[in-house]
């Protein structure tokens, strides 16, 4: 919680030579953090980070308790003044009931309230009203004030009614029922819902929104002449779960939704009589109301030193372990070899266990004065995992080769996907998505990847080549979580030839298995199954490339036609070849000769009827098409001598033979 | 014998002939081939005197040989220097490369991921959709706290989430190897409910997690230190502030001094812009609590460790100045190639 503190708030409760610079300094490294400071007239104004578990640094004395804690071990003198814990209110009685609460169980931890009279309303004292302002509260009126004052130096709201505006006798704090409405002192209008925490009053109108703001109808105004003062404790999450629904972040909320300490109403209601007294000249006409049901035990936590000491890596006697925590409000006592400390009431819900001490502890001493020391970790070792390498080696390689490397969010519209043809029922949705473009998992990566190569049309002048390595989400029946698949996307502005080449050329670099690319029967609906195919290592099909069928490029408004292809890094890792071979280097050279064949049959067979021909041809190069006639460039070698001229004609003679039809 | 001499005289007679008629480089080569080459003067005379039974006359062809390659050097030379053709204009473009690029974010994740390496953590990734136990329950969050109602994270189910920290890995890690010690950094994409300046819905982050007999704060300490200078400058300073997450006990907000106003707070006496008062918040640690190493089926009694979860992002924006992360989940192919 961000709080907002003068110098001289903080100062009504701490003494101390400090000055604010070593003040704030200090203070950040132990405890609350100062995260700005300003300076107004002749004080400054804190900008305060209160770290969400310490309700009781969100005020002035809480922080002021923390810097005499921190600046002691600084070596500077530091002094806690004016502890509100330490004054004893005395009330008095046999005053006539002014009012009555009645009160719904568990929903109050405390609830303390009185009335004044003879009130009279004016502006606050001019100091009370620049406080305020620096606070950056607004100024209301010497009563209302009195109240925010308060909040800020003790981290307790309280509230105050005109009380003439009530029907008091019979007050009900409970639950709101739905669809009863309430207007706050904001003048803003709210529809509750059943379970929001309120106050009516004895002719049925609600008059607060508990923990959160009044109600208009019982509003102090300038004829107020007699008030009803509450200092309740509400169930945290009731007014936090309200406060999130209406948003409605009041200061009040933020502080009741960690729950101060009830062991601070009565005090902080003694003293808001005070102030009332000497600013508008209030006096008690009610006995004091104090609904406490709560009965906390004393809260006693042991800690062992040697424990401590090995914990936070650092050697402290008993005696800096007990006077660091007794600065901080705990009490310390030895039993049988273990300090035995005693929670504060402020702090008891935040401290639970050793490891709680142990921070106390090692903070205010100091984290800064620790040693950093690297840890001595006996790790077995571990093999390399394969797929985190491979997805290294590809982004290295792609990129060196014209590839662009782009991260794209994982969630896509429904209107992507219909885009694509892909079915929504497949994927995994959001429940709470924060916009319709990002609602679907993805199961492929070139969807996003052709709105990429959209967004960059007319950008740059070469074909634009991407890549992304990211997962892929897949359902599995009966499982509650998806299986996520490393996969690839490349998508090239150049030709079919040209990826087809640098996929094979990557693949062989990983070492994957006996790559065949054959045409596809069922390529993903976005591939143009005329033109894609699947690619196998083995038997395994690892994914698919290809051309993008023109309805959807049509539907992206995509004006090239890109060549994509996308591989399941998952399976494709499976293939990877660990084993080594080696050949030894022929000692006579190939001899290379150009071959035109005549066929109607695809290249890939083509090259494969010509290299099943014979083992002296060593390997098969597709040079060129013109009008049905493909030339190669052919390899013929013997690995043991040289071959004759004659044996390489009768060799292309048998490969011409086996295309004629 | 004598023969054998006048024959080499010949040759060098001949060759002198021959250099004195050639004035280009090729006629040069011409030369090689004659003398030098396989079917040339040289080879023929190797060839045909009985240069094994004779060390004398091997000696003496074979300083033939050298000396004819010194000539020819020589020419060689001589031709070029006169040759104007010959000269390459040494300032011509040179054939461009295709240039590609890898994303920031790959090039933050290898650097972190090195340091570590450096320091014997094992990478890991473990699930982006995650269930609610690793996620949040089995971290010590209770299922009404209100660490739940942040309003940032993406629910797939009631009890599946996109995860929007990397932490669920620390479970997960435990249940892998059972027992201390363990040393890994999880690195991974995370997601949150959130866009501005310095928030994408979806990001990286980087989980470390140590567990082993005796880890302590100066070990977290020893580890944030190592990694802000390796990655940021030997000049960076850290610090721990106390902070609060339920998954550790004590907690800590790490801060990094700001590389703008070089940890001053000011820059040219106005306050420093990018940072609080000279630092920068690096990202969330701690002292792993003890309900989360038995929820691991750790024994807290027996070991402890520590955990920190960084945005990658974050680290990469300290470091670049970087001024909007939107600018890296932006395709521009115009922004992205300059990396």
């Amino acid at each position: 919680m961000d709080i907002v503190l003068t110098d001289s708030s903080l100062r009504k409760f701490l003494d101390t030579p400090a000055n604010s610079d070593i003040l704030s300094q200090n203070v950040s490294l132990c405890g609350p953090t100062f995260d700005r400071t300003k300076q107004v007239g002749d004080d400054y104004v804190y900008e305060i980070e209160a770290i969400s578990n310490r309700i009781d640094t969100a005020s002035a004395i809480g922080v002021a308790r923390e810097a005499v804690a921190i600046l002691t071990q600084f070596n500077i003198p530091a002094k806690l003044i004016n502890d509100i814990y330490q004054e004893k209110p005395v009330f008095r009685t046999g005053l006539p009931r002014q009012f009555h609460f009645n009160i719904k169980k568990n929903q109050v931890l405390r609830f303390s309230a009185i009335s004044l009279e003879n009130i009279s309303i004016k502006p606050s004292p001019k100091d009370i009203a620049i406080f305020l302002a620096n606070c950056g509260q607004r100024p209301l009126n010497n009563c209302v004030d009195i109240t925010n004052e308060l909040t800020i130096l003790y981290g307790m709201p309280s509230h105050i009614f005109d009380l003439d505006k009530l029907a008091a006798q019979n007050l009900i704090i409970r639950d709101s029922v739905d669809g009863e409405w309430l207007t706050t002192l904001d003048n803003e209008k709210h529809k509750l819902v059943s379970g929001d925490l309120v106050i009516e009053d004895g002719s049925g109108r609600l008059v607060d929104l508990c923990g959160i703001m009044g109600g208009q109808v019982a509003e102090v105004d300038e004829h107020t002449k007699r008030i009803l003062l509450i200092v309740p404790v509400y169930d945290p999450k009731k007014i936090r779960r309200t406060s999130l629904r209406l948003q409605k972040r009041t200061i009040a909320a933020q502080l009741y939704e960690k729950q101060p300490d009830p062991e601070l109403c009565l005090p902080v209601l003694y003293k808001a009589i005070q102030l009332i007294k000497e600013r508008a000249g209030g006096e008690i006409a009610s006995p004091l109301f104090d609904y406490y049901p709560l009965n906390r035990p004393p809260k006693l936590i042991a800690l062992d030193l040697e424990w401590l000491n090995a914990f936070v890596g650092v050697n402290l006697n008993q005696e800096t372990v007990i006077s660091i925590l007794a600065s901080l409000g705990f009490g310390g006592t030895i039993d049988s070899g273990k300090i035995v400390c005693t929670v504060p009431s402020w702090r008891y819900y935040d401290i639970n266990i050793k490891e709680d001490l142990a921070e106390e502890v090692a903070r205010i001493y100091g984290y800064f004065k620790l040693p950093p020391i690297l840890p001595c970790v006996n790790l077995p070792s571990e093999a390399v995992n394969p797929l985190l390498k491979a997805e290294s080696f590809i982004k290295r390689y792609l990129s060196d080769i014209g590839y662009h490397e782009i991260y794209n969010n994982s969630l896509i519209s429904l209107e992507l996907l219909e885009k694509m043809g892909l079915n929504p029922a497949d994927h995994l949705k959001l429940n709470n998505a924060l916009s319709r473009d990002y609602e679907y998992l993805r199961m492929s990566l070139v969807p996003s990847a052709l709105l990429n190569h959209k967004h960059n049309q007319g950008k740059i002048d070469e074909p634009l080549k991407t890549f992304e390595i990211a997962n892929c989400y897949q359902k599995i029946e009966g499982r509650e979580l998806p299986r996520e698949i490393s996969t690839l996307a490349m998508l090239s502005g150049e030709d079919y030839r040209k990826i087809k080449g640098e996929i094979e050329a990557l693949l062989w670099k990983l070492r994957v298995k006996d790559i065949s690319f054959k045409p596809s029967r069922t390529p993903p609906p976005f591939f143009n199954p005329a033109g894609t195919a699947d690619i196998y290592s083995e038997k395994l099909l690892l994914g698919h490339i290809g051309s993008i069928k023109p309805g959807v490029l049509i539907k992206i408004d995509l004006l090239n036609n890109p060549m994509a292809i996308e591989i399941n890094l998952a399976d494709m890792v499976l293939k990877i070849n660990r084993k080594y071979e080696f050949h030894p280097v022929p000692e006579y050279p190939p001899v290379l000769e150009e071959m035109t064949i005549d066929s109607r049959k695809s290249l890939g067979v083509i090259i494969e009827t010509i290299q099943n021909t014979s083992e002296l041809i060593k390997k098969v190069q597709y040079i060129n098409s013109f009008k049905g006639k493909h030339s190669f460039g052919i390899s013929f070698g013997n690995d043991n001598r040289n071959l004759e001229q004659s044996e390489i004609n009768t060799l292309k003679d048998i490969i011409q033979n086996r295309f004629k039809v | 014998m004598v023969t054998k001499v006048i024959e080499i005289e010949q040759i060098k007679h001949e060759l002198d002939n021959d250099l004195k008629k050639s004035s280009l480089s090729s006629d040069v080569d011409k030369l090689n081939t004659k003398y030098l080459g396989k079917q040339g003067r040289i080879n023929f005379l190797f060839k045909t005197l009985p240069v094994k039974t004779d060390p004398q006359l091997g000696k003496a062809v074979n300083e033939l040989k050298n000396l004819i390659k010194d000539k020819l050097s020589a020419k060689l030379s001589e031709t070029l220097s006169h040759a104007q053709q010959d000269i390459v204009d040494v300032t011509v473009p040179g054939l461009e490369i295709p240039q590609g690029s890898l994303h920031l974010v790959t090039q933050a994740i290898e650097e972190i991921e090195s340091i570590f390496q450096k320091l014997g953590f094992v990478r890991r990734r473990y699930p982006e959709v995650e269930t609610d136990w690793y996620y949040a329950e089995g971290l010590n969050i209770p299922k009404d706290h209100p660490a739940r109602d942040d309003q940032e994270t993406f629910y797939i189910t009631n009890n599946t989430v996109l995860t929007a920290h990397t932490s669920n890995g620390q479970l997960r890690e435990m249940e892998l190897k059972k027992t201390p010690p363990i040393k890994m950094i999880n690195i991974g994409k995370t997601y949150r409910r959130q866009i501005d300046a310095t928030h994408t819905p979806m990001f990286h982050q980087f989980e470390g997690l140590v567990i082993d007999k005796g880890i302590n704060i100066t070990h977290l300490l020893g580890v944030t230190e190592y990694f802000a200078k390796s990655y940021f400058g030997q000049e960076r300073q850290t610090r721990l502030r106390p902070h609060h997450f339920q998954f550790t006990e004590p907690s800590f907000e790490i801060d990094v001094t700001c590389g703008v106003c070089q940890g001053t707070g000011m820059v040219h006496e106005i306050p420093c812009k990018v940072c609080k008062s000279g630092w920068l918040e690096l990202g969330g640690a701690g002292m792993v609590h003890p309900n989360v190493l038995r929820n691991g089926n750790f024994d807290p009694e027996e070991c402890s460790g520590f955990a920190f979860g960084w945005g990658v992002e974050r680290v990469l924006m300290i470091k670049s100045g970087l001024p909007d992360l939107r600018l890296i989940y932006n395709d521009d192919i115009r922004f992205l190639k300059q990396f």
